[in-house]
């Protein structure tokens, strides 16, 4: 499948992340771009749409993007997280993926990261 | 790097205005390196030796490196090495300075030697941009030394220095650092840095300042400070925070944590403990930088 089909949903309590991130995944072709603020309407999001490939901040209010994706993951075993955090500890790194997430990426993010991503996800759903 | 910390001794002993250096940051870009400022910058020659060359060079057809050898200055492998180095930031930054008349060749020579000796460089230290001499000369120029956790201000500052270069841009210049207890201003984006130690850290500026600030690192326009730019602002700070604690861990084995940005508008902070306040000058206007640990 192409990236028509893919369906990416954007949690940052970053005003500036989401606008970024959005504009540019938007810029790909995608089927569609879900966005949330914390990991609560993250969770909710998810569960209502089910999109294809979640990147998902680590510090966000109401609820860590780390309680987000057990969350997730408890609900859809096969849900595809990527954590894109500023803070790539091994700490973080660790927890993040013993909560279920697919990858780490270390803000700033690059387009190109970004773009093998989504490639990814669309070859994976084939 | 180094260009910056050299602008900023110019400044000091008044060789230079921020005004010419604003210009030469922005013109340094198409500066082509001269022979004479490689040679004296080597120390292979001197500025009255470099004037002579450009005196006789009026009334010869000669290339200034073939006189150079002609008169016994300098070698043909001494040209031929000063030519295919790559010139660094420091010195095309000179050398725009000497180009547009804003210093001779005496003028850079002396500062050049002095700035070396200062800050104990050497030309090799300043061709690349060696991570335990930056750390050095940013430690000595704000006198992070007599700080309780030194290597915290210096490895914390080196860092800011090195994104505000890679996300805003390289034409700023240091001033030297204060402490202080309080900061009030009418924009304060502030983060807690939390875990092993606790440290807080701002950006503050004046409207203007702080919306130019944000453009470069958004790469967009703005006509107002809403909460787009807060944003902007807090994630430029959230991404150096962040950078900040993966060299903790990564090298120190230290655990930190980022609290969310808070944005402070027209107000003012007090510090439980002394802050330093980092100003830089920008050619948009000056950015305060705050890092408080204890």
């Amino acid at each position: 499948m192409g990236l028509e089909s893919v369906k990416v949903m954007i949690a940052d309590d970053s005003m500036f992340a989401r606008k970024k991130l959005i504009n540019f995944i938007s810029s790909l072709g995608v089927a569609e771009v879900l966005e949330a603020a914390d990991g609560e309407e993250a969770v909710e999001k998810y569960k209502a749409s089910k999109p294809n490939v979640v990147f998902m901040d680590i510090v966000m209010p109401k609820k860590t993007g780390i309680e987000a994706v057990k969350e997730i993951i408890e609900f859809d075993p096969a849900a595809k997280v990527i954590m894109a955090s500023s803070v790539g500890t091994q700490n973080h790194l660790r927890d993040a993926i013993m909560a279920g997430a697919s990858d780490f990426i270390q803000k700033p993010i690059s387009n190109d990261q970004i773009q093998k991503i989504l490639e990814n996800t669309a070859k994976e759903m084939k | 790097m180094f260009a910056q910390f050299f602008g900023s001794f110019l400044l000091h002993k008044g060789l230079v205005t921020a005004a010419d250096l604003t210009q030469a940051f922005e013109e340094k870009k198409n500066t082509r390196m001269r022979l004479g400022v490689l040679a004296i910058n080597a120390g292979l020659m001197t500025s009255e030796q470099v004037e002579h060359v450009n005196v006789t060079q009026q009334s010869v057809d000669k290339r200034f490196g073939d006189l150079c050898v002609e008169l016994g200055y300098l070698t043909d492998s001494d040209v031929e090495r000063l030519l295919s180095e790559q010139p660094t930031d420091y010195l095309l930054l000179g050398q725009t300075l000497v180009n547009s008349g804003v210093m001779s060749n005496a003028d850079f020579e002396s500062a050049i030697i002095e700035y070396k000796n200062e800050n104990s460089l050497s030309n090799d230290d300043i061709s690349g941009n060696q991570s335990d001499k930056l750390s050095k000369l940013i430690s000595g120029f704000y006198h992070f030394d007599t700080a309780a956790n030194a290597r915290i201000y210096t490895e914390y500052t080196t860092l800011l220095f090195k994104d505000i270069i890679r996300f805003i841009g390289d034409d700023f210049t240091p001033l030297g650092s204060s402490i202080i207890h309080e900061l009030e201003a009418p924009h304060i984006v502030k983060q807690a840095v939390t875990g092993a130690y606790n440290s807080i850290t701002c950006v503050a500026a004046d409207t203007a300042e702080y919306m130019a600030f944000a453009e470069r690192f958004a790469k967009e326009e703005f006509t107002e400070v809403d909460d787009f730019v807060d944003a902007t602002v807090g994630e430029f700070m959230n991404v150096n925070n962040g950078l900040f604690t993966v060299n903790e861990s990564n090298e120190h084995g230290i655990e930190l944590q980022l609290d969310p940005q808070e944005i402070h508008t027209d107000d003012k902070i007090v510090f439980e403990n002394p802050a330093f306040l980092i100003p830089v000058s920008f050619s948009f206007g000056e950015v305060n930088f705050v890092i408080s640990n204890g």
